[in-house]
């Protein structure tokens, strides 16, 4: 009974309506914008109410939040991070240095798309975005969690030679002695 | 402080004959040494007159006159004064000194100036890579250095930037204010 198509669907929307009222976010602060995590998450506007909060590892958490600009040596870490984490897993890009570059937009050691090198599911714009509008990005997240469109980890893992292409291209020796999503 | 710049200078003077001297205000003494003479010079500024301190090694990119200039930026906690010593090396063979034996901290510095300016300090012991990592470019913090072209050819620009307009412009021609002289040159 399981095996048949409706089970599956019926199983599977339990799974994303669970999913998406339990959210862990990694607390792992990139770049200028992790200050605004703290507000966020404590009282002032206490984001547990609506499902969101902290882990401490990669491995229990399921949201990882680019804060920021993000610079070649970040890039490898949080390549790392995100390859880490388990399944289901998202990552939600903040401010606006990750959508184009922002104000660090022809710097040498800052990279400009960030959905070149991870698969992004949400962004916030703004620089830097306010409390509201980091839960209003959540709370996007938690739906298109629920509507199973938040399929990040499922093209990252499609498109893996794309991705690490990109990577190897401002990384040459360091992705090359990484292993492949095994760290 | 006039009394003990005056005693100083004249100490440095009587120590080092061809240091050149340039006259500043304040707590403020500056000397210009030949790059063969730093270690010497600074570990005497450091033995007999009492700066005790390296705050910084700054460093500029003379490139019109193919020469590098390191200012070392010393200080005394006894009599408050500080000291800077200006010295510059050929552009096209960056050698330099190494100071760290006399101050532990100046490795740091010389690390950051070997990456970011490419001057080499061939007594040196420190590991390789510092801030850069995988960098197969000319230094960054050289003048010659491109940096749009850099990004260019290394990151993905989103389109959207094309009709950035400039600021100062903007207001000025919203508002009917006039951009004063010294500032038209900061626009783009």
């Amino acid at each position: 009974m399981y095996n048949d198509k409706n089970s599956k669907k019926i199983v599977e929307t339990i799974q994303n309506w669970a999913r998406s009222h339990s959210v862990w976010v990694l607390a792992y602060g990139t770049g200028c914008g992790a200050i605004e995590i703290a507000p966020t998450m404590t009282s002032r506007y206490d984001a547990e109410r609506l499902g969101f909060r902290g882990a401490a590892t990669p491995r229990q958490a399921d949201v990882m939040l680019i804060t920021g600009y993000l610079t070649v040596k970040t890039v490898k870490r949080v390549v790392r991070v995100y390859e880490q984490m388990q399944s289901p897993k998202y990552v939600v890009g903040f401010g606006s240095c990750t959508i184009n570059g922002g104000m660090y937009y022809d710097s040498y050691n800052t990279i400009n798309l960030l959905d070149r090198y991870l698969p992004v599911d949400v962004y916030i714009n703004g620089c830097m975005p306010r409390p509201e509008a980091v839960i209003a990005g959540l709370a996007k997240l938690q739906q298109i969690i629920r509507e199973g469109k938040a399929n990040g980890a499922e093209k990252y893992l499609e498109n893996l030679e794309w991705y690490k292409e990109n990577q190897r291209k401002i990384a040459p020796n360091w992705i090359a002695k990484a292993p492949d999503l095994n760290w | 402080m006039k009394e003990i710049k005056d005693k100083m200078i004249a100490q440095i003077n009587a120590a080092f004959p061809e240091a050149v001297n340039k006259a500043y205000d304040g707590n403020r003494l500056d000397f210009t040494v030949h790059k063969d003479a730093i270690p010497g010079f600074l570990s005497h500024m450091k033995d007999q007159l009492g700066f005790r301190h390296l705050s910084h090694i700054a460093y500029v990119d003379w490139i019109e006159e193919n020469e590098f200039e390191l200012v070392y930026l010393l200080w005394s906690p006894t009599d408050k004064v500080k000291l800077f010593v200006h010295t510059r090396i050929d552009r096209e063979n960056p050698v330099m000194h190494n100071i760290d034996m006399i101050w532990r901290q100046a490795n740091t510095y010389q690390r950051e100036i070997k990456e970011m300016l490419g001057i080499d300090f061939p007594d040196m012991v420190a590991p390789d890579e510092f801030i850069l990592e995988d960098w197969d470019d000319i230094p960054p913090f050289r003048r010659d250095f491109d940096t749009l072209e850099y990004v260019n050819r290394t990151f993905w620009h989103r389109p959207g930037r094309e009709d950035a307009q400039d600021v100062r412009e903007t207001i000025s021609k919203r508002s009917g204010e006039e951009i004063p002289d010294f500032a038209k040159k900061y626009s783009r």
